[in-house]
Formats: C-alpha cells, structure tokens, sequence
C-alpha cells in the first residue's frame, strides 16, 4: 500500500516537473520572440498568471520527487512567496494601464480579444491563434471609455457593443467563419433581399436601402449606412451611432440565397449597452 | 537525481524572475501602433475606385462600368469614357433583386452602331413610366422614347433590334406569386416611337423572348421549375399569339424544359431549349437543339449541344 502511493506521487511529481518544463518554454520562447513575430498573449495578465502556475507545479513537484528536510522546504516555500509577489502585483498593475477584455465563444473555438489603453482611450482588436496568442488587426475608429458588452449571436459572430467619448453608441463585430465556399467574399446586404420577418419585427431589403420594421416603427436605412464585418454580419448607422445589427446565423447558406433558394435565417441585434436578446428573422418574400 | 532536479528548477525560476524583470522593462504593455482600418465604411464606397475605372466588357473593344453610382459607356477599351444620362437606380426599377453591379441582361444594347438602355422612372412602384433611352453615334447624341406608361414593378425586360428600323421591347411587371403580366411593343421608326402588340394572355413568368423579322416572334414562358418549354409565337407582328407545339422526345422528357430565343438558321429557324434552373442532365447546361420549318408552329428535336456551341 505504501509503496502503491509512493509510485503515485513520483508519477505526479514527474507530471508536474514536465508540465513547468513545459510552461518555462513557452515564457522564454514567447519572451524572445513575440517581438520578433508580432505575437501577444490575448490576455496581457496571462504572463504572470503561467508563471505562476509554472512555480506551484514546480514546488509541488520537488515535494513528491525529493525528501526533503523540513528546512528545505521552508526554504522553498519562501522562494515561491518571493516569486509570485512580483507577478501577483504586475497582474493588478498591468490591467490598470492595458484594458483586457476576453470572450470565449459559445463553443469554446473562438477568443474574442480587445485590449484598451485606458489613458488614450485606444482599443485594438486582436486575432486570437492557438487559444492564447494574438495579433492586433485593427484599432476601433472610436476612442472608448472603458465599457465594452460582448454577445455572441452564433458561434462565430461575437459583437461588441461599446459607448465612444463622446457618448455615442457604437458596434464591432467579431467574424470568425464564413457562410458561402470560404474562397470568395461577398456582400451581406445583397444575400439577404427579400422580406424578413420576425417576432415583432420586419426587414425588407429595398431599392434605396434596408428598412427595419420593429413593434411598430420602420425606419430606412441607406446603403451608405450600412457597414460589413467580415462576410457575416452588418450594423446599421444613423446619425453616426450603430443602430441594429444584422447577422447571418448559423443556418444561412450564401450559396442557397443565390440559387434562390430558402437561405435560412438572420437575425436582428440591437445596439445598446443594456441586455437585449437578438431577434430570429425568416423569409417570407424573396421580392420587395 | 536530487542534484538534477534542484539545478533544473534552479535555472527555470531565476530564468523566470529575470524574465519577468525583461518583460516589465520592454514597452510591451504599449499597444501597437497601427493604422486603424477604414472599418466603418459604407459597403458602396469599399469597391469604388473614384481615378481607375474597371469596366465591363462585351468585346474588345466596347464596355460600360457602374462605378461611382452612374453608368459610363466606352467604345475604345477604356480610354474614354462616356457618361451615360441617365440615373443609376433607374436601369435597376421595378423588381430587381441584385447588387447592381451589372446591368440586368437583356435591358441593354450596346454596340458600335446602336446604344440603347431600358429604364424606368418610378414616382411609385405601382406607376412607372417605361422608357429607352438610345444613341445611333457612339453617345455624341442621346434619344429618348416613351415605351409605356402606368406600368407596375417591371420585372423581366429585354430590347433587341433586328435592322435598323425594326426592334422590340419584351417586359413584365405586376407579379404576385408565380403570375404577371407580360407585354410586347415593336418599333418601326428604330425606336422614336413605340406600339404595343396584342397580349399573349398567357400569366406565366417569362423567361425570355424575341423577334426575328417584323412578323415572326416568339415568348418562352416558365422560370419556376418548368416541366415542358412553353413557347408562344406569332408569325402576324404580335396580332395573334398561339402555342407552338415543341416535340420533346421521350428520353428528353422532363429534362428539357424552357425554351429560349429562337434564330433563323440557313433556311429554317431553330432554337435552344435549356434545362431550366434545376437541370442537372450532364451537368445542366447541356441544351436541345429544335428545328422548325413552318415559321415556328411545330419544332422537332436535332442535337444535343454543349453550352460553348449554343453560345457561338
């Protein structure tokens, strides 16, 4: 029985050996080359939280390899305790000057990554590669203030609904997939002409532009007011404020849409920093 | 063993400390320094290039381009450009479901000796006012005729010339469901003055239609899944319509479907039956080839051609 859980606590320790091994790697190899590459963590914290965890497995590791005396443990401890003050500082330090903000995707495939230079005001949108790394790929035209909304509509569609300086409204959209072949891009206003209604609400995709029809109250929207995310979604501006979202969900089918076919649904998202859920529209008309 | 792992551990922590000292030291925390993208741009503006102007090109030499919401026409591959006078959005009226782009097929001509387009003016969607506009001298002067008036939501429109003073114009309009009207007009003063033929009475959508001299002309009805061509002709200059009789051999059944345009073809007249939208016989775009010999009243079958011979 003993010698049963000796053999159990070498195999852990040696997991947890190779596991900081392993966490040390990725630290220096990020250190020497994320420069080099353009590469960051998509958290700015997420440095000082690897070495943290490197320095507990590592501690507990020795413990379960080597019998240590009781001084030398001690000793250990203390090192740990001096490690991880720096890093546990740098983590509160670090988000006070860089804004992280991180959402993970319904089906955990995708790692929506905003940092915000909280002084300037200046939000970078970052790609996210391999779950924990990314690159900026573009700054919002608007300089923020540090309250952001994140919702995903599908899987891959996250929007970020945030209130510029001057206190208007505005929305970025996040694409991470494609509705068509992948290979072309193409243009979201013109894949869904037609009727579309919804639960209280109506889109009809007109000459002029989109008019949106909710409890109610139809307002026209031109197409010099329509901007595209991507080849997925769509926000609509009046007054330069984001007024709606529209997305193609996950169902629509780009290639069915231009068969004429039924292409699936869309769906229809407010702009506002309060809670709203996004309206389920189908086509009911493929004409005006 | 103990020395192994006590050294290793040593070398990756105060590797660790020093590269947490690095770190804090480099600018890192700075965030980069990139343009921000024309991200809220308008959807109209992200293709157009206002200096360089991509044309579309039927041949060689003549092309139009839609660029900058008008429509420019060019007769020299692109290094002039003439401005067509006329509103963009009124080449698209009626139902139109596109992203105009490109101009509706069939609404247009454009070559060396004749230009023409076929818009609408739209107080209302249940009120347009058909009209053609056309250039005989490469745009140095434009013409401009009424087609129609009180029309409502043009859908399907097609102008074609067979000489210089003979030319039709095919459109549709008013449709709810699968049914609409159709209507034919035929020029004999080469498109200054226009005159309605007598209705076909058939409700079907058109898919195509046309004249080969003054009196014989055809409608091919049908879009919407069609199961047999259904091929209207008249052989009085539109007074009298009647059903031409297409015989569609039996291992063609079903699979032949809507009939195009006829032609005259050495001395008979001939034309191409396609598969309609959801053929998929050898892949769909292989077409029957009909002959007829009395004027367009019965057709029988001559060959399966490829799409790259019907196209010649």
């Amino acid at each position: 029985m003993k010698q049963t859980s000796k053999k159990m606590n070498l195999i852990v320790g040696w997991i947890l050996f190779i596991l900081s091994i392993g966490i040390f790697f990725l630290q220096i190899g990020f250190l020497f080359f994320h420069e080099r590459l353009q590469f960051e963590y998509i958290d700015n914290r997420l440095f000082y939280v690897l070495n943290m965890i490197f320095v507990i497995c590592l501690f507990i590791a020795i413990l379960q390899l080597l019998n240590l005396e009781k001084k030398w443990k001690v000793f250990g401890a203390v090192v740990v305790l001096i490690f991880m003050i720096p890093n546990i500082t740098m983590i509160s330090q670090t988000n006070k000057e860089i804004k992280n903000i991180i959402s993970v995707s319904p089906n955990f495939q995708h790692v929506l990554s905003l940092k915000e230079n909280t002084k300037t005001g200046e939000t970078y949108y970052y790609r996210s590669y391999f779950g924990i790394l990314g690159r900026p790929k573009e700054k919002l035209p608007y300089q923020t203030n540090g309250r952001f909304k994140v919702d995903w509509l599908t899987d891959d569609i996250a929007a970020v609904t945030y209130k510029a300086k001057d206190k208007t409204v505005h929305q970025y959209i996040g694409t991470y997939g494609d509705r068509g072949t992948g290979i072309s891009y193409y243009y979201v206003a013109a894949q869904i002409y037609g009727v579309w209604q919804g639960k209280n609400a109506r889109i009809t995709n007109e000459t002029e532009g989109l008019s949106v029809t909710v409890n109610g109250r139809t307002e026209i929207y031109k197409w010099d007011q329509v901007v595209q995310f991507g080849t997925l979604a769509i926000v609509l501006m009046k007054n330069n404020e984001a007024v709606w979202t529209i997305a193609l969900n996950k169902d629509f089918n780009v290639e069915a849409a231009e068969k004429g076919e039924t292409p699936g649904t869309i769906l229809l998202y407010k702009a506002t920093m309060g809670k709203t859920e996004p309206i389920l529209l189908k086509r009911i008309s493929s004409s005006m | 063993m103990k020395k192994f792992v006590i050294t290793i551990s040593l070398v990756m922590v105060i590797g660790l400390l020093l590269g947490i000292f690095f770190y804090n030291q480099t600018p890192n925390q700075a965030l980069p320094d990139i343009d921000p993208q024309p991200e809220e741009q308008s959807i109209d503006e992200t293709p157009t290039q206002p200096e360089q102007i991509q044309g579309i090109y039927l041949n060689e030499q003549i092309g139009y381009s839609l660029q900058n919401d008008r429509l420019q026409i060019t007769f020299d591959k692109g290094k002039n450009w003439i401005t067509v006078p006329i509103e963009k959005d009124q080449l698209f009226a009626g139902e139109y479901n596109g992203n105009k782009q490109e101009l509706i097929d069939h609404s247009y001509l454009l070559t060396e000796n004749r230009t023409a387009f076929l818009y609408a003016e739209e107080p209302s969607w249940d009120n347009e006012t058909i009209r053609i506009l056309f250039t005989l001298d490469q745009g140095k002067t434009w013409m401009n005729s009424v087609v129609t008036e009180h029309y409502m939501g043009v859908r399907f429109r097609k102008v074609g010339f067979v000489d210089d003073q003979f030319g039709y114009i095919i459109i549709s309009g008013g449709r709810t469901m699968s049914q609409e009207g159709s209507n034919v007009f035929l020029t004999f003063a080469g498109g200054q003055s226009w005159q309605e033929t007598n209705n076909s009475g058939v409700s079907r959508l058109i898919a195509d239609g046309g004249f080969v001299d003054a009196k014989i002309g055809f409608l091919s009805f049908g879009t919407i899944n069609p199961e047999a061509p259904e091929l209207y002709v008249t052989q009085d200059g539109g007074n009298t319509w009647k059903q031409a009789t297409v015989n569609i051999p039996s291992e063609y059944d079903k699979i032949f479907v809507q009939s195009e345009t006829p032609f005259i073809e050495d001395d008979h007249l001939a034309v191409f039956v396609n598969q309609g939208p959801n053929g998929d016989y050898k892949g769909g775009l292989v077409k029957g080839k009909f002959i007829s010999t009395d004027k367009g009243n019965t057709w029988a079958f001559s060959m399966e051609v490829s799409p790259d011979e019907a196209n010649k």
